[in-house]
């Protein structure tokens, strides 16, 4: 399944565009704004880090990128699909097919197995409960839990969760893998571990947008974007690409 | 399979915390409870009612001094103005009457009924017509029932009831035994056949002597009870209509008085019946209503906590495509399935109640088998209104704020 890019080539566009891209947050009287005039362009297959201090706009992008809000104004392309004007139940539709989420904090439902945690895109979809168990044993497989389908997060460990939770996103095929600080809450070892894995994620076809405040994570990617105070400082390709794991 | 999972998901916590679930639910299971049990027992007593009246047939109605009084004002007054019913009576009836086809007097004493060393106490001492046999016929065990020629000469012969002669003649045939009544022997001709009680109360704990018979020994002071049977179901009511006219001639009352006697009917006693069920039926809705009410809240109540809990869930499945409608949908799975869990254990304990009923107490209570129907309906009902609010909030919660709750 990680061969392909996923569903969405749709069209022969970049896969992001972002247009003049504006968040502005009400404080009681006071406006703040998070994003200003944000542009931003991810082509197909990139494999992008998306830095910048606290406060600079790191994640209301990401939520804007994943479809989770909408802007204040400007236009947000998502696979040649406007989706800055969507209603929730498109924009959850479009988070359910494009977007595969990976979180700091893992997000796995504690009271289901592995099996059920990735499945459960699956389930919103609709899809039939034989073909969505084989999705989901492929997905675990791909990420190598294949001997832990049907154990609980609580009986797996930080990295093994994270590796869950990777499956859990790719299992829908999604134009898009996006990881909010995806090694913040695991140790050097697993860090690098979860880092391989998607070093050969991206090998395989996929396009991801990680965001993080660690360099070195941040050095993994092809390309880092770097914000301050709401719009792009700085945006350039890494010096030296590292070689891929495997 | 979502709402299986949904389902999954609320019998699980469910049965995680017993003690908690049982106190949540408290509400929901009496309320199910009492409406079945309440239930239970008017159908039971409807079943009861209905084979009570079928002795009394259709198209029969009884006169009697007092008849069916509704409060003790009226009963103390017709106590007061009526007039004892006497043989007399019954043969104008019978005479003046063309709609009154089978005209029957029964006469009641208690009285102790003894053979030999062996006594009852307290039987029911009928002086009867042999009419009577023509409405309230008497299943025989032995021999026979008293003939029209024993009434017109006071014999001295007894029929007994069940009861009787199976504690005064527990290995005897009784037939041709003599029985003493008030110190007067009667020759015993038949015994009817086991008519089982009706609230605790023996249907086979008489004797049956003639009426004239009765006469001799008690005199002839005691107000009679007349049964009469109109030729059909629809003649019943100008039947009543003949014999009021009839009586109240006989009294000379003036045309504006009060009737100085009673007419019941088995229509008189099923009305009075339904409107007695009718009162503990709203009494028992008020009840559940309160009890359903006060369950659903709880429900509620443990609903938005369990919002409150599992927030980082629900941003979770809205991250990966969970529609505000899937969320809404779950969590009122969530609310009615706990609140049927409660509606069953209602039902469960509802049975068990009917049945104790039934085992230790006089109290007929059968337990209809729409019951759990009814149960389940409410349920669902209480789950779905009260799980709304609970599951609206969920709905509604922004992914972005959800997700940071972890």
């Amino acid at each position: 399944m990680t061969e392909e890019g996923g569903n969405g080539s749709r069209s022969d566009g970049p896969l992001i565009r972002i247009e003049d891209l504006w968040k502005t947050y009400a404080m009681g009287p006071v406006e703040v704004h998070a994003l200003r005039g944000m542009n931003l362009t991810i082509e197909r297959n990139a494999y992008i880090a998306i830095v910048g201090p606290s406060g600079s706009g790191k994640s209301t992008l990401m939520n804007l990128i994943g479809c989770l809000d909408t802007p204040t104004r400007g236009r947000y392309f998502l696979d040649g699909r406007l989706v800055s004007e969507r209603d929730e139940d498109e924009l959850a539709g479009i988070r359910n097919r494009q977007v595969g989420f990976v979180f700091q904090t893992f997000h796995l439902l504690a009271r289901f197995d592995a099996l059920h945690n990735v499945e459960l895109p699956l389930i919103y979809r609709g899809m039939p409960v034989e073909e969505r168990r084989g999705r989901a044993l492929e997905a675990l497989r791909a990420v190598e839990l294949g001997d832990r389908v049907h154990h609980r997060p609580n009986e797996l460990s930080g990295g093994q969760r994270q590796r869950v939770a990777i499956a859990r996103a790719l299992v829908t095929r999604p134009s898009l893998l996006l990881a909010d600080e995806p090694t913040g809450n695991l140790d050097t070892a697993t860090s690098l571990e979860i880092m391989d894995l998607f070093d050969r994620l991206h090998a395989s076809g996929n396009t991801i947008v990680l965001v993080t405040h660690e360099r070195d994570i941040a050095a993994r990617a092809r390309r880092i974007v770097a914000l301050r105070d709401g719009v792009v400082e700085r945006d350039e390709p890494t010096a030296a690409p590292p070689a891929p794991a495997s | 399979m979502n709402a299986l999972e949904a389902v999954r998901i609320a019998l699980r916590s469910l049965v995680a915390n017993p003690l908690r679930s049982f106190l949540t639910l408290l509400g929901v299971i009496l309320g199910i409870t009492s409406i079945v049990a309440v239930v239970s027992v008017i159908n039971g007593l409807n079943l009861y009612v209905a084979e009570k009246l079928s002795d009394l047939g259709p198209g029969v109605f009884v006169v009697s001094r007092i008849g069916i009084v509704p409060n003790r004002e009226d009963f103390l007054e017709a106590l007061r103005k009526n007039k004892p019913l006497r043989l007399a009576d019954a043969a104008a009836i019978r005479e003046r009457c063309p709609l009154a086809s089978v005209v029957a007097s029964e006469v009641h004493a208690n009285a102790e009924v003894a053979y030999r060393d062996r006594s009852v106490e307290r039987v029911d001492v009928g002086g009867i017509d042999a009419e009577i046999l023509r409405i309230e016929p008497y299943d025989l065990e032995v021999g026979r029932f008293l003939t029209p020629e024993e009434v017109d000469r006071s014999a001295s012969v007894a029929f007994l009831g069940w009861e009787v002669a199976d504690k005064l003649f527990p290995q005897l045939d009784p037939r041709g035994k003599r029985v003493r009544v008030l110190g007067r022997s009667f020759e015993v001709v038949g015994v009817a056949q086991k008519r089982g009680s009706v609230f605790g109360h023996s249907r086979d704990n008489f004797v049956k002597i003639p009426i004239t018979t009765y006469q001799k020994m008690f005199g002839s002071r005691r107000s009679l009870n007349v049964s009469v049977k109109a030729p059909e179901e629809a003649a019943l009511e100008p039947a009543m209509d003949q014999v009021r006219a009839v009586l109240r001639a006989r009294h000379h009352l003036p045309y504006a008085a009060k009737d100085d006697f009673g007419i019941v009917s088995a229509e008189g006693i099923n009305d009075l019946w339904r409107n007695l069920t009718r009162i503990l039926f709203t009494v028992a809705v008020f009840v559940v209503g309160l009890s359903l009410v006060v369950g659903g809240i709880v429900i509620m109540n443990i609903m938005l906590v369990a919002v409150i809990e599992r927030t980082a869930e629900i941003g979770l499945r809205k991250a990966v495509g969970a529609r505000p409608r899937d969320i809404r949908l779950q969590f009122l799975i969530e609310s009615v399935t706990l609140s049927c869990a409660g509606g069953f254990l209602g039902v469960g304990l509802a049975f068990a109640i009917a049945a104790s009923l039934r085992a230790f107490t006089p109290l007929p209570a059968a337990f209809p088998l729409w019951a759990p129907l009814l149960a389940v309906a409410l349920c669902t009902t209480v789950g779905v209104f009260f799980g709304l609010q609970p599951a609206a909030k969920a709905a509604s919660l922004d992914p972005i704020e959800a997700l940071r709750a972890e």
